[in-house]
């Protein structure tokens, strides 16, 4: 069956459901369109909520301020990209190759248990070339030669920094706002405070790729996304390469799209004749979730058959693109999502965690994610979505100017370093070609302009015009919050 | 939004308040007409939500030196003023502050995000005007036994009967209100409803028809022991307890590697069925172990705080883990049995009730004393301290079981009428062996390793591995030949390797060998590092030329690390094995051949040495020169049957019966039963706590940081509940002890609301994780506290607590919603109708597979891998890099794939999809209530899930063999085995046109009847004839999908 005769059916459906003389088809079709209201503290009386895929229409009083983004692509790196060998570049660093990193640098700093036997730090230099990009010429290394071309398209910022110096409490912090476990992921809060913009697919959508650069990269873990004290429908659901995009999408073997059609008709008056005996609303909200349940089935494979696709497409985003399942292939399905109007598109990139073998693993590593990034900012710029659409590129660390293992060796890589790193944000409000924070000569200390993971949420949500302080969700006595209980601030000199 | 939450949660139950003047702390009715504002009700909550954050418990971060949480506070002279001067408003600082015009004037301040509202703000005025009564916060008050509010007032025209004092309580609230109590429900109803409470299973048909049979006037109080009696009981009790414990059956952080708790599972099914008192059940998994005399089980019991997350993640530091999972066990305990959050006060003084850093710490000391690592539990093995220990579960099965096994290897031995033409086909695939094959060496193109990055390639076609080198290599290669019909790996041995072999094996195992852990191959039309987790190629079937009886070949098939493939002892000559692909690839097509391989596990968990040390790859066209078939079977076959000794018929009969297609089911039946049978004969590793001879020392952390430590603590109980007794010991028992005092005034309110919450899907108090201020105050205190003290007095007695609730009029009553109701109570707090909510995501499919038929009832044990999509662990886990378990997915087979769903294996990074999408948490923290949702994913599940779909072909079997004749009366039955009620005329119509409708589909195409039928491990019934069982099928997937069936009303 097309997807055009699916349509087709659909709207039968709709007329269906618009003229059924079984009363409930009016309310089940307001709530089909656009959901329900998902609000409700995890404490309070009330059993159950109803509502779409996504978050329904949001929380009332929402966004707090024009916000400059109504969308985010999220190229989460998993695993502590190199600052220092990708951004950060100092050109006194040469000199101090091979030296040993001064302990008044490293000052308390905790190490992990990776290197904090090693008897000694030393200095090792970008393994490759850097360069000076874009109007304002800021440093990027050679190993990203698309990125070096949209320097005037980002806002590369490079004093981000974080407590945590192990993965999993770190990309739970980045994610969820917290090292602790329990809590919401960026994602849910978005589909919870602002509800979904389109009634066909999920408000919140995570795709995952392994990295070439280690294969295994750092498990995932689903808190990533998760809904932690938020409703669960708020959870991010993940879309994948194969059969079943969304997990049991397909109908069965033996079962047309004709007989599920015919099937959740009488489903929708099996369950109506119910709703007359017992008057529960909830019998309505399940029949509008078996609605939306049949157009995921259709919307879901017109987003990912890139058919329609020109070759041009994946000249762009590179030869990747055609492998289902790969970073470039999920770089175009991101762009595909938000043209669709899915609110938060989350893109986790397994493999940079380079304790070892940097030498090899990480231009591995770049090439998997450099032209398509760069392709996604571009194609956004040329459908002129970059303006509404906000990028972020970063993951949960960088990693350690000192060496990890022997200096020299081809074993060599480099440990955490939560002091500071680099991410990078293009779209959506935030200043193109602009840099932002500044770390000493070693890339080991923030010199100028920190920017916490905390500060860096608040500045997210602000971007979507939201007040990070008032989104909040009450649980367990507390008004929780993306960015926790302490202190969070809106980086404003890189908004636009 | 904050101001919509408000309304919904608190401002609600104050209104109530305001109009029917109930009272805390003095009995129901006594002084019903005096209409004081009530502090605890009403207050308390507006003062807690707007006030403490600044002005609350919390010393460090209290502004302007004002508290508002104690009347000394709050009366305090502040310099010839107060904030609240009792019996006068007007003097009152905080009245003007609320009201001021100013901004910076006004409190609470603009930026807080709060505002009071002027009816909030009226209550204050009036509150103070009455002189500022200021009671202790309700539950810091032990209950005492409310008195049972007499004379129910029944409405005009509604008949209510009081069945027990549960209604007197409900009646005197609802008698003031606007509602009538609803009728009792139908007794179809009500054996559902009951049936899915205590036992989580819908009734069975017996249980059904014995009901409806029994007229006696105790019948349903009869269903009540009956069922109370079950063994299911447990297991439904046991369900939400595994939430608050936050069971799971991996270690959560991180790499997510196993764990084994289910011995501690079992205790705690065995523990409800047992109906052991609430205080033992408490003292034993908070204390077992220092009992006198701790029996086994009393150890196994303390695993209760062993089941938070831990740690191997590599780089992490240990003290700051243990400081984590101390955190972990302070919080779980002290919102499960005191309903506090405690947590709040790890980095700071709690914000909200009267609970220092030092309380905190000090009751952290409680449970900082263990011999616990800060890194543990890698490879499958619990972290110490453990216990060894059988399961109280299942003792008593064992001699069923091999009963069981020994017919069922009786089965094994009768002839098979197959056997004939196996033998024919094994013979010419013998004769065929090797015809047409070709090897065609493949070139690496790439070789990818997650941590050693040194090149193992000799030249682009093999690879040496003479010095370290990974676990878990990736070859990119490139094939060019057309019908490739499999992969051949080829060992080769040299001078560098042990013993002159072929693998890095050493004296510690298989020296001069290797093991084979997986393989894992795809194929595409573009080079990819990676092996395809969505693309991988199917294998028929794998031979080698030579095989460690431990270590078969098909073994690397099966990724997991506990076995593989090992040509042991064979090391001095060239090896290799072969990967027969299903279907054969063409170059044309897929040229971009990724293998990714894992070496070193079997009996060597992690073992890096176990690889092989030069190889190399082929593609094969042509057949296969290997064979899986013994020698000796292969002489058999060779022989001609009449010239077969009767020891070679037997022999070949015993071999085919390890291959025959018919005996599947039997081959797992008897995997599954010897498995059980090995698990209830000997002891197993489960968690538990301990003291250790050199006890760590507590520190008041500062700001929460491992690091950063303050004064030593010693341990205690928080100040603001009443003190540990004298002579009581001061460790784990003596918390375990106090919180079981009779007179503490939390536990046992807390332990009777969360199983009111069973029931009625909210508790008395819904916010059940927080008795607090900031959390809800108790929609009937009275009733709240009645109970309390009934259940202590009656010796924690949790069966008959369960019992008096299902027995009250308030739980049998209709639940049918009134349009009224609807709108004064839509969320039914006041009980004016029975409970009606979407079953929790286990009971869901529990149901499903009780009605279809497919449960196995089977109470406890180790968990068990039903169907889930494929690919779902490996896409995100450390699978190939590290010895930890639970790494990729493994599905069993056989009964272990329809068992309920409590024990299906809980991985906690990567949860059973299923039961996420119906809102289970996903336990990495205690959860004391689950969200209630509806979902396009969840119509997805039941639509499509095999499990689901299985589940409605044998539903449907069913229904043709165990149903009555004729459509309409199948309709009926199938109806009536789902809902408990039989269908209505239209509904009988609606389904009886999709029966007419599907029958004459599929039987216009019988091909995808049996598409449809062949979902699923069961063996179908052949003996229907597949259109009308698709056409049932789907019938009953209606019914199984039908709100209803998903719903306890």
């Amino acid at each position: 069956m097309s997807s055009m005769d699916q349509i087709q059916q659909y709207l039968t459906r709709r007329a269906f459901l618009e003229n059924a003389s079984l009363g409930i088809g009016k309310a089940a079709l307001a709530s089909l369109l656009f959901g329900g209201s998902g609000s409700h503290a995890a404490d309070s009386g009330s059993v159950s909520t109803s509502t779409g895929v996504a978050g329904g229409i949001g929380l009332p009083g929402l966004p707090h301020f024009a916000p400059t983004a109504k969308r985010i692509i999220y190229l989460f790196q998993s695993g502590g990209p190199s600052h220092v060998d990708l951004f950060d570049h100092k050109p006194t660093m040469k000199n101090l190759h091979g030296t040993e990193l001064p302990a008044s640098v490293r000052g308390d700093q905790r190490v992990t248990g990776m290197t904090s036997d090693q008897n000694s730090f030393p200095v090792v230099g970008p393994f490759w070339k850097m360069r000076r990009c874009g109007e304002h010429g800021t440093w990027i290394s050679d190993l990203l030669p698309h990125t070096q071309q949209i320097a005037d398209d980002i806002t590369i910022v490079k004093s981000v920094n974080t407590e945590a110096i192990n993965h999993d409490p770190a990309i739970t912090f980045i994610n969820t706002g917290s090292q602790q476990i329990g809590n919401a992921s960026m994602g849910a809060w978005l589909s919870y405070g602002l509800g979904s913009e389109n009634e066909n697919l999920p408000a919140y959508v995570v795709l995952i790729s392994q990295g070439a650069g280690k294969n295994p990269g750092q498990p995932l873990f689903a808190r990533l996304w998760g809904n932690g004290y938020l409703p669960s429908q708020h959870q991010g659901v993940q879309l994948r390469p194969g059969a079943n995009p969304v997990l049991y999408l397909a109908n069965p073997p033996g079962v047309t799209p004709s007989q599920r059609r015919q099937q959740l008709d009488d489903l929708a008056r099996l369950n109506t004749l119910r709703t007359e005996t017992v008057g529960d609303p909830e019998i309505d909200a399940r029949i509008a979730a078996y609605e939306m349940a049949f157009r995921l089935q259709t919307s879901v494979p017109d987003l990912t058959d890139l058919s329609d696709e020109p070759a041009s497409t994946f000249e762009r985003y590179g030869p990747d693109t055609r492998k289902p399942g790969s970073y470039a292939a999920n770089c175009l399905l991101a762009r595909r999502m938000v043209e669709r109007g899915v609110r938060f598109v989350q893109l986790f990139h397994r493999g940079w965690d380079q304790h070892v073998a940097i030498a090899q693993q990480l231009p591995a590593q770049c090439k998997d994610v450099d032209q398509a990034s760069a392709a996604l900012i571009n194609d956004l710029k040329d459908r002129g979505m970059l303006d509404e659409t906000l990028v972020i590129w970063g993951g949960e660390f960088g990693r350690t100017v000192y060496s990890q293992g022997m200096i020299g060796s081809l074993s060599a890589g480099r440990d955490h370093h939560g002091r500071c790193f680099t991410m990078w944000m293009a779209g959506g409000g935030v200043k193109p070609g602009f840099e932002y924070g500044s770390t000493d000569e070693f890339c080991y200390n923030i010199t100028e302009n920190p920017v916490h993971i905390r500060d860096l949420n608040a500045t997210i949500l602000r971007c979507l015009g939201i007040d990070h302080e008032r989104l909040t969700f009450k649980f367990r006595g507390l008004d929780q919050r993306l960015t926790g209980v302490e202190e969070a601030h809106v980086v404003n000199d890189i908004l636009a | 939004m904050t101001h919509r939450l408000f309304f919904c949660g608190v401002l609600f139950p104050c209104c109530l308040c305001l109009i029917y003047g109930c009272n805390i702390g003095e009995s129901a009715g006594s002084d019903a007409a005096v209409q004081r504002v009530d502090f605890n009700r009403q207050i308390r909550p507006i003062l807690s939500d707007n006030c403490y954050h600044c002005h609350g418990p919390d010393a460090e971060n209290r502004e302007a030196d004002l508290r508002l949480d104690t009347l000394e506070g709050a009366t305090a002279d502040l310099g010839g003023y107060a904030a609240i001067v009792p019996g006068d408003s007007d003097r009152s600082e905080i009245l003007a502050r609320l009201i001021a015009e100013d901004p910076d004037e006004r409190m609470p301040p603009i930026d807080s995000g709060k505002k009071m509202s002027a009816e909030q703000i009226e209550l204050l005025r009036a509150w103070i005007d009455e002189g500022a009564h200021w009671p202790v916060h309700w539950s810091f008050v032990p209950p005492h036994r409310s008195l049972v509010p007499q004379g129910s007032n029944p409405q005009d025209g509604v008949e209510s009967s009081t069945n027990n004092e549960i209604d007197n309580f409900v009646l005197a609230q609802l008698t003031a209100s606007e509602l009538k109590p609803s009728p009792p429900a139908d007794r179809r109803t009500l054996i559902r409803r009951l049936t899915l409470d205590l036992t989580g299973l819908p009734p069975s048909r017996e249980e059904f028809q014995t009901y409806l049979n029994n007229w006696d006037d105790e019948s349903y109080e009869q269903l009540v022991d009956h069922l109370l009696s079950s063994p299911h009981f447990g297991e439904r009790m046991a369900v939400a307890w595994l939430d608050q414990a936050r069971y799971a059956d991996t270690n959560g952080y991180s790499i997510d590697g196993g764990r084994h708790m289910w011995l501690w599972r079992d205790w705690v099914i065995d523990a409800y069925n047992r109906n052991m008192p609430f205080d033992q059940f408490t003292i034993e998994q908070i204390a077992g172990d220092l009992l006198p005399n701790a029996t086994v089980n009393q150890r196994v019991a303390t695993g209760f705080n062993r089941n938070h997350m831990n740690t191997h993640e590599g780089g992490t530091i240990p003290a700051e883990n243990l400081t984590n999972y101390t955190v972990d066990r302070v919080k779980t305990t002290s919102e499960v049995f005191l309903g506090l959050t405690m947590g709040c006060a790890q980095c700071h003084d709690h914000k909200y009730d009267p609970i220092t850093q030092r309380d905190y710490y000090q009751f952290f000391a409680f449970f900082n004393t263990l011999d616990d690592h800060g890194l543990d539990g890698n490879a499958g093995k619990n972290s110490v301290p453990i216990v060894e220990a059988r399961s109280v579960l299942g003792q008593e099965e064992i001699s069923q079981i091999e009963q069981q096994l020994a017919e069922l290897r009786e089965q094994l031995d009768l002839p098979l009428d197959s056997q004939r033409s196996w033998e024919q086909k094994a013979l010419r695939e013998l004769d065929d062996r090797g015809k047409d094959l070709e090897l065609h060496p493949l070139k690496i193109l790439k070789l990818t390793t997650p941590n050693l990055g040194v090149s193992d390639l000799e030249d682009d076609e093999v690879i040496l591995a003479l010095k370290r080198s990974s676990r878990s290599p990736s070859f990119l290669m490139k094939a060019d030949a057309e019908n490739i019909t499999g992969l051949r790996m080829e060992f080769l041995p040299h001078p560098e390797l042990p013993e002159d072999g072929i693998g890095r094996g050493n004296e510690s195992g298989l020296p001069g060998s290797f093991i084979l852990t997986s393989f894992s191959v795809s194929a595409d039309s573009l080079p990819s590092d990676q092996v395809d987790l969505y693309k991988m190629i199917s294998i028929r079937d794998t031979t080698a030329s030579n095989a460690h009886a431990n270590y078969p070949p098909v073994d690397c098939l099966d990724p997991r690390d506990h076995n593989g493939w090992s040509p042991h002892p064979h090391n001095q000559t060239p090896q290799h094995i072969t990967f027969n692909f299903e279907e054969p690839i063409s170059a044309s097509e897929t040229p971009y051949i990724t293998v990714l391989l894992v070496w070193g596990g079997g009996a060597f968990p992690g073992k890096a040495d176990l690889v092989a040390g030069q190889y190399r790859f082929y593609a094969i066209t042509g057949t296969d020169d290997g064979t899986n078939l013994p020698e000796d079977v292969q002489a058999i076959l060779r022989t001609d049957r009449q010239q077969r000794s009767a020891e070679q018929e037997r022999r070949i009969g015993e071999y085919y019966a390890t291959v025959a297609p018919e005996l599947v089911e039997t081959r797992h039946a008897i995997e599954n039963l010897s498995d059980r049978l090995a698990i209830l004969n000997k002891p197993h590793s489960t968690m538990g706590m301990n003291v250790s001879a050199t006890p760590r020392e507590t520190y008041i952390l500062n700001r929460g940081q491992y690091d950063q430590p303050g004064d030593k603590v010693t341990p205690g109980v928080p100040a603001c509940l009443p003190p540990l007794p004298v002579d009581a010991p001061v460790d784990r028992l003596g918390l375990a002890r106090w919180l079981v005092q009779p007179d503490h005034p939390l536990t046992a309110r807390v332990a009777v609301n969360r199983i009111w919450q069973l029931f009625f899907g909210v508790g008395i108090v819904s916010s059940s994780a927080d008795f607090g201020s900031q959390g809800q105050p108790p929609s009937h205190p009275e009733l709240l506290d009645y109970l309390a003290v009934d259940f202590v007095e009656n010796g924690w007695d949790v069966k008959r607590l369960v019992k008096k609730i299902v027995m009250s009029s308030t739980y049998q009553q209709s639940s049918n919603v009134t349009a009224a109701q609807q709108q004064v109570d839509p969320s039914n707090q006041l009980l004016s109708r029975g409970p009606r909510f979407r079953l929790q995501a286990e009971f869901i499919r529990d149901s499903a597979l009780h009605i279809s038929g497919l449960l196995v009832g089977q109470i406890g044990g180790p968990s068990a891998k039903p169907y889930q999509p494929p690919g779902l662990w490996r896409e995100v886990s450390h699978f190939g890099s590290s010895d930890a378990t639970a790494q990729v997915f493994v599905q069993d087979h056989g009964e272990k794939l329809y068992r309920r769903s409590m024990y299906t294996y809980w991985k906690r990074t990567v949860p059973p999809p299923s039961m996420i999408c119906f809102d289970a948490p996903n336990r990495e923290t205690c959860t004391l209530k689950r969200s209630t949702t509806n979902t396009p994913l969840q119509a997805l599940v039941l639509l499509n899930d095999p499990q689901f779909v299985e589940a409605s072909r044998a539903f449907a079997e069913r229904i043709i063999n165990e149903g009555p004749e004729g459509t309409e009366q199948r309709i009926a039955f199938a109806f009536e085995l789902a809902t408990a009620r039989l269908p209505t005329p239209q509904e009988l119509a609606v389904l009886k046109q999709a029966y007419a409708r599907n029958l004459e589909e599929y039987q216009q195409h019988p091909d995808r009847a049996l598409e449809l039928l062949q979902v699923g491990e069961s063996r179908r019934d052949s003996r229907i004839d597949p259109s009308e069982h698709a056409a049932w099928a789907g019938v009953a997937s209606l019914i199984l999908n039908l709100s209803e069936t998903i719903t306890k009303g």
